[in-house]
């Protein structure tokens, strides 16, 4: 008579259940922690993206005040968006910025450095709605425009049309 | 307001793909519970977003809403009559009952984590930008967002399946609504953890294996707390339950004469090219397996037709971005056999970041480990046709995958395999959940009770409507 627990079978079952504890073991502490690591916070339409500009700016529900900005300005006109090579905050906020800033067209500039006075000095103001600047100087040439924290800065170059 | 809103959008989608999945299978198998919660939910959100998409070209706004909630409702009557959802019909064993508990646990914690985070970042400027627009603009995507370069960020190219599943939730709440568009993502995990359970289940014989296996998905951490994970806004979830489920139809299909689950593998197989751009790779390696299948276990030519509805799928969406001229994404180089020759010498860095990535423990747990033991319990058993589906459905788009790398175009290609890899394996991982429990319950021919006991459905046995349930209790 044959045992019901031969040796493979008792092999194979520790083996199996080794495994799924060593899975546990070493699971366990990297969800708990990634499932611990931030609290419950109140969710809104713009959850995300204010989200995102609090991190980068620091500033609360900048999305909403972005959104009217921009719906103040002529819907025919584009946005320009400067963004700083490299960058990847510039580039996150340049994203975001274009992300809400529709039904405007968008364009992203990338520049290299910090001073982008050569590329506006090239831009047709009657063309363009505004400019945004992400973590870039503003030139003392063009106007002060609306500052969304720091790192955030929205130039309109027209009226609404 | 919102609760009915959302109560309106899932209660549509569910019937919608309740319906599609009662006209598929008809009153010829009868699934558990589980089986029809995830392939209504995979199902609904497939036939949804087309239904958007198609009806967007003739409506817009309320119209457009109106008509895509008559056709899901429809499909929900036409789904209840041919087919009243299935019973537990037995009474679960304690053990059983604790791993419910503990899947139950844990799906509660996959949404609560779901809205503790943001959208990740492709969620938003990838997926969700694509719901909000189209919703801005009556529920169909502007023209000008194809070719508008300054938002090329966000791939205008990427297909729909899972913006459109946002912009209906949008559709029912009155809003675009970045924190309830995340409500789709845990959902899709419900359905993963239900189909791996399920299928295990089938494949083991046994609904404790199936719930374990279930409730182990949970512990990898790709999927449960990594970038990109279940609850992160990303397409490649989602995309890996629509494959985990045609691989896992498929196997069951392997079967001689199991003619249903072959239907419910080109369903899912049609909408994987639906789901991400990825999606045509693992299409056409569902579709190579299928073919096998056919060709092995000599199934009707008509079963060839099974893979219609997923080229109808990717030449329309070809040509629609054509006609709207779609920006193409400049991550890649043109694939040729100049580049080919000019890039292999990647072969070698990419082997090697491939194997750090499957022994990452932060990562994957010792997921990839197990699989690898797995699999080497797989190799005796080649000669059965399903056994040789699932390996290549699990090794090759591994594969293409990292052949694709030898093509990328960014300044540091590993840059670009250290952002995505881990994600693309998160495509086939839950196959690796069935190669497990293959190996796990190896031998079946030496387990009669397979097909004994009562209660127990294995994917031999699915073929009637006498056959007993699997359910998650």
């Amino acid at each position: 008579m044959t045992s019901p627990w031969p040796c493979g079978r008792i092999a194979h079952l520790l083996l199996w259940c080794g495994l799924a504890v060593a899975l546990l073991a070493v699971s366990i502490p990297r969800i708990y922690f990634g499932a611990t690591e931030y609290p419950l916070r109140p969710g809104g339409a713009l959850h995300t993206t204010d989200s995102y500009f609090k991190f980068a700016t620091g500033r609360e529900g900048v999305s909403k005040s972005l959104i009217s900005t921009f719906e103040s300005m002529p819907m025919s006109k584009p946005i320009v968006i400067f963004i700083r090579r490299g960058d990847a905050f510039s580039s996150g906020l340049g994203m975001t910025t274009a992300y809400l800033a529709s039904p405007h067209a968008v364009r992203l500039c990338e520049i290299d450095g910090t001073h982008p006075d050569n590329e506006l000095s090239r831009i047709n103001p009657a063309k363009v709605a505004a400019v945004v600047l992400c973590r870039l100087n503003r030139p003392a040439w063009l106007p002060a425009g609306k500052v969304f924290g720091p790192g955030l800065e929205i130039v309109s170059l027209g009226e609404k049309g | 307001m919102n609760a009915l809103g959302l109560f309106g959008a899932f209660g549509t989608l569910f019937a919608a793909g309740y319906g599609l999945l009662a006209l598929l299978i008809r009153r010829s198998v009868r699934l558990s519970l589980a089986e029809q919660i995830a392939f209504s939910w995979l199902f609904g959100t497939g036939a949804v977003s087309l239904l958007l998409w198609v009806f967007g070209f003739f409506a817009d706004g309320l119209l457009l809403q109106g008509l895509v909630n008559v056709v899901c409702i429809s499909l929900g009557m036409v789904g209840w009559n041919l087919k009243k959802p299935s019973l537990i019909r037995r009474k679960p064993r304690w053990f059983e009952v604790v791993l419910s508990a503990v899947i139950a646990i844990q799906i509660a914690i996959v949404f609560y984590l779901s809205f503790v985070h943001t959208l990740g970042w492709d969620g938003l400027l990838n997926w969700e930008i694509k719901a909000r627009y189209a919703f801005a603009n009556g529920g169909v995507l502007p023209a000008a967002y194809f070719s508008d370069i300054g938002r090329a960020f966000s791939h205008p190219e990427y297909p729909l399946a899972i913006p459109f599943t946002e912009l209906w939730l949008y559709f029912w709440l009155g809003e675009s609504n970045q924190f309830w568009a995340k409500a789709i993502f845990p959902t899709f995990y419900v359905a993963g953890t239900f189909l791996v359970g399920a299928f295990t289940a089938r494949l083991s014989g046994r609904t404790w294996l199936g719930l374990l296996m279930a409730a182990l998905l949970f512990f990898v951490p790709q999927v449960t707390v990594e970038v990109g994970c279940a609850r992160s806004g990303y397409a490649d979830f989602p995309l890996s339950v629509f494959y985990f489920a045609a691989a896992g139809c498929l196997f069951c299909a392997s079967e001689q004469g199991n003619a249903v689950f072959f239907r419910l593998y080109a369903g899912c197989l049609t909408l994987l090219p639906w789901v991400k751009r990825d999606g045509l790779i693992l299409w056409a390696v569902a579709t190579a397996c299928g073919v096998f299948i056919i060709l092995r276990t000599r199934k009707s030519p008509s079963s060839f037709l099974a893979f219609l509805p997923g080229i109808v799928i990717i030449l329309a969406w070809r040509l629609y971005l054509n006609a709207t001229h779609a920006l193409q994404a400049a991550d890649f180089l043109p694939f040729n056999l100049e580049t080919l020759r000019t890039h292999l010498n990647r072969a070698l860095p990419l082997l090697s970041a491939l194997v750090a990535e499957f022994c990452s423990l932060s990562t994957w747990s010792l997921f990839w480990f197990i699989v690898a033991v797995a699999f080497l319990y797989a190799l005796p058993r080649m000669r059965e046709s399903g056994v040789v589906a699932l390996l290549v459905a699990l090794i090759a788009p591994i594969v293409l995958y990292l052949c694709l790398y030898l093509f990328s175009n960014w300044p540091n290609y590993l840059d670009h395999v250290g952002l995505s890899i881990s994600r693309l394996l998160m495509q086939v991982a839950p196959i690796g959940f069935l190669l497990i429990v293959l190996a796990i319950s190896r031998h079946p021919e030496k387990q009669p009770q397979r097909v004994q006991m009562p209660n127990r459905a294995t994917c031999a046995i699915a073929c009637s409507e006498r056959t007993a349930v699997v359910e998650l209790a």
